[in-house]
Formats: structure tokens, C-alpha cells, sequence
């Protein structure tokens, strides 16, 4: 493992922290990819969620190229995600470059960001996968089993994010959370936009600016989102 | 959309089914109903101003009550939930029509019986809600869609660059965000091009909507409440 276990345990008492006050779903997620990455020793992380029509949408994303990369799977519905999606297991593979790929039109557009290896894990509930979380390399090579299996508690901590503080017992309530996360991720993508015009900026720029305010003012992402777009607020650059 | 929700009423064996009318996230307006027991439910939410409707648009997330008469929808919604279990609607299930900062309004499904409903009816309601979203939308600018244009629709209206489009083009003419998807969804529908293409060409700086002819370039200033009559005289040179 590329990170000490003192580090692996700070990183999980910050995420059960986040879930306690003033929760933000997206802002959770985020950070959740950026220290995927860390923890992981990969260089980029994805997270995909289904929505009510079983189709995928990207909530978060670490890196501009892995959510280039993520864009180019959904659109094309091919890739490590939509299989882990199907069949509720892992899916490795450890160079991208290797003739065969299951996923041609994933695999060029990962390779032409830099990325040489991909991972994906599901994120389960019971006995149903709610979504996928993505990890690119820029190396070659498989992650050992003792990495995948944290991945695989990352993943875990994506889902309890996202139905958090619900009884697990009912189904329609994940329903709803799942919603709830989609949701805020499209509010933030409107935000994005209207920032960009605005400032002049390109969206991640404005993305990163967003994510600054509401950090420094100690306030939800959502909600940062929710005045800019409504004209309540108005961020400088 | 009368069609829409009575159809949505139909398949989840409700009592009835409404569609409730936010402008940009303001206080709700009965438009529609599947049945007058709905219609009259729904004006009984907006009287009292509480009730499962109310909420949803406010908390952004579906809110769903299997018994008007259990005490904890009594807690929530004193005077809403005692008038709906004294007319023999128990079930309660409102599903916010929108997406992100874009709030059209609420569909509320209204059933007699107790109880929740299963996954896949929240489902349907899920749907049924995006499908109103979409005709809601396009009902500004005269469209009408037929079935498959707003299954497909709902289906692809999640595209991020969508809606970072709709919010760059409320930026750019002081417009709420509502109504910059449906312009954009108008622009896509005359010129012919799939949406997310409207909306990367917009995000590339190759295409700006114009919107108003008689002001070709409208001000900066930003009041949501101001807009909406602009809708009467939309643009025709995307024709």
C-alpha cells in the first residue's frame, strides 16, 4: 500500500465527519474522489451514480481528464463502470494498451488523457448497485488485493454518503437520496455555467472558485450554488 | 400534460394525481388535476401552506407519506394531514418537477389507501415527473412534443453541459435558469440539432440566443420575478 494506515484512518473519521454537520452530498462526493486518488495510489477517481431510469450520470470527479474520460463512457454507454454496474463486481484493467479492449471507444479517450490503467468498483446496497466508482493509473499494472479491498471501502463510504441518516430499510427512500445527489449535481453544473459567464472563466475554474467561497464562508456547496444561479450572491474571481 | 398526469394517475392507482406550478421555486399554483378530490387537495396544501406538495418543492427531494393519518404526518402537517385522512385520502407521494435551480413545480400522487409506494412506482412517479418537467418547459414556447421526444427528453437531460448552458445563458441575459432551458430546448427543437449540441455550441461561444427583438441586448440586471411576458414574443429566426 502506497499510504500508511494512520492516513487511511484520518481520512475515514474526515468523511464520518462530513456526514455530520451541515452534510453537502456533492462537496462529500468531491472530496471523496480527490482522497480516493490519495489513498489509492492512482491518479484519478470518478463516481458515477444510477438514476431512476438505470442510467449512469457523473456526480464527481478529481481530475478534468477523468471527467472528460467518464463523459466519454456514458456517452458511448461502453466502459469499466457500465460493467461493474451490470454485473455487481469489480473490473480491472491494468493496461489500457493491451489488444482486446472490451471498450474501444472508453479506452482511446482514457489512453489520450494519460491514463494507462482503469479500475472500477460498485457501490452496493444489499442486494442492489447503486453506481460505480472509477479509478484511472498512470501507470501500468494491477492494484494488489489489499488496495481493492480499501477501494472497496471508499465505495462503501460513497453509499452510506448518499443514504445517510435514512432507514436503510426502504428501498424508495434510496430512491430518493440517489435523486437528491443527482440532483445537486446538476444545480452545480447550472452554477458552473452562470459563474463562467459571469467571471469570464472556464467552468472548472469557476467550479474551483465555487468550491472556495463555500469552504472559506463554512458554507454547504449546494447552497453557494443555489444563490449564485438565483443571483443572490455574485462571486469575483 | 393534462394527459401526462391523468396517465400518471392511472398507473399508480391513485385516487388522483395534480400538478402544482412553482415560478422559480415562489409559492405553488394549482394548474391540473386528474380528479376533483386532487384538485381539491392540492388548493387545501396552498391554503394552509403545508403538506407533502409544499415540501417537496421546498426541500428539492420527492416526499413520500403512506398515511395522512399516522402521527407523524399529524406532526408534520397539522391542519393538511387531519383535512386529507377526514376525506379518505391516506397515501401522499409529491415528486418535485425540475432540475437543480429549475423548479416548474410538484406533482402530487393522492391515493386512498395506506401505505408506501414500492420501488417501482417511485419509479414511474420519477418519470411520470420528468416527463411533465419536459412538457412544462416546452409548453412556454408552443411546442409540443410527442411521447418519444419526451421519453428521449428525460432520458438525456442530465448531460452536465446542458445545464451548464442554461446557467451560462442566464448569466448572459439576466434570465432565471428555467427559462434558459427552455430556450435552449426551443433553440434545439426549431434548428433541429440534439440538445447537448445547442448547449456545447453555446458553452463554445459559436452560438448566442437571442431572445428578444425588440432588445437585442438585454441589460444585466438580474430579477427573476421580473421575466416570463419576454416568453410571449420569443424569438422566430431560429425557424
Amino acid at each position: 500500500m502506497s499510504v500508511s494506515d494512520r492516513r487511511v484512518r484520518e481520512v475515514f473519521i474526515e468523511l464520518s465527519d462530513t456526514l455530520v454537520d451541515e452534510f453537502d452530498i456533492i462537496e462529500f462526493l468531491e472530496r471523496l474522489a480527490e482522497r480516493c486518488s490519495e489513498l489509492l495510489g492512482v491518479s484519478a477517481c470518478g463516481i458515477l451514480l444510477a438514476d431512476h431510469h438505470g442510467v449512469l450520470n457523473l456526480v464527481a470527479a478529481s481530475t478534468e481528464g477523468a471527467r472528460l474520460v467518464e463523459l466519454v463512457q456514458l456517452q458511448n454507454l461502453e466502459g469499466p463502470c457500465l460493467e461493474v454496474f451490470s454485473t455487481g463486481r469489480p473490473v480491472q484493467r491494468a493496461d489500457l494498451r493491451a489488444a482486446g479492449t472490451p471498450w474501444p471507444r472508453f479506452t482511446q479517450a482514457a489512453l489520450a488523457t494519460g491514463f494507462l490503467s482503469v479500475q472500477a468498483v460498485p457501490m452496493r446496497l444489499r442486494d442492489s448497485v447503486l453506481g460505480a466508482v472509477n479509478l484511472f493509473g498512470e501507470d501500468v499494472g494491477p492494484l494488489d488485493d489489499e488496495t481493492i479491498t480499501l477501494a472497496q471501502a471508499l465505495a462503501d463510504a460513497a453509499t452510506i454518503g448518499i443514504v445517510h441518516q435514512r432507514a436503510l430499510a426502504h428501498h424508495e427512500i434510496v430512491t430518493e437520496q440517489l435523486q437528491t445527489a443527482l440532483n445537486s449535481r446538476i444545480l452545480i453544473e447550472q452554477a458552473k455555467g452562470f459563474l463562467s459567464h459571469s467571471l469570464g472563466r472556464s467552468v472548472d475554474e469557476s467550479f474551483a472558485i465555487m468550491r472556495s467561497y463555500a469552504r472559506s464562508n463554512n458554507r454547504r456547496l449546494t447552497d453557494v450554488a443555489t444563490d449564485i444561479v438565483e443571483g443572490r450572491i455574485t462571486l469575483t474571481a | 400534460m393534462v394527459h401526462a398526469v391523468t396517465a400518471c394517475a392511472e398507473v399508480l392507482s391513485a385516487m388522483g394525481t395534480s400538478f402544482a406550478m412553482t415560478r422559480n421555486g415562489g409559492p405553488l399554483e394549482p394548474l391540473l388535476a386528474s380528479s376533483p378530490g386532487a384538485a381539491e387537495l392540492d388548493e387545501l396544501q396552498f391554503t394552509v401552506g403545508e403538506g407533502p406538495s409544499v415540501d417537496a418543492i421546498a426541500n428539492g427531494a420527492p416526499v413520500l407519506e403512506a398515511d395522512l393519518a399516522a402521527p407523524g404526518a399529524g406532526r408534520r402537517w397539522p391542519a393538511f394531514s387531519s383535512a386529507g385522512s377526514e376525506r379518505g385520502t391516506h397515501g401522499a407521494f409529491a415528486f418535485p418537477v425540475g432540475v437543480g435551480a429549475a423548479k416548474v413545480g410538484v406533482l402530487t400522487i393522492y391515493r386512498q389507501q395506506a401505505g408506501l409506494l414500492e420501488p417501482d412506482q417511485v419509479r414511474d412517479g420519477l418519470i411520470f415527473a420528468d416527463a411533465v418537467l419536459v412538457l412544462a418547459l416546452d409548453e412556454r414556447h408552443g411546442m409540443n412534443a410527442d411521447l418519444d421526444e419526451v421519453i428521449e427528453a428525460a432520458f438525456t437531460a442530465r448531460r452536465a453541459e446542458v445545464h451548464q448552458a442554461a446557467g451560462w445563458v442566464a448569466a448572459q441575459h439576466g434570465i432565471h435558469v428555467t427559462d434558459a432551458l427552455a430556450r435552449l430546448r426551443a433553440h434545439a427543437y426549431t434548428s433541429g440539432l440534439p440538445l447537448h449540441q445547442v448547449a456545447a455550441d453555446v458553452m463554445a461561444g459559436r452560438l448566442r440566443l437571442e431572445f428578444d427583438r425588440d432588445n437585442p441586448s438585454p441589460t444585466g440586471t438580474f430579477d427573476p420575478k421580473d421575466e416570463g411576458p419576454r416568453d410571449a414574443n420569443m424569438e422566430q429566426e431560429d425557424e
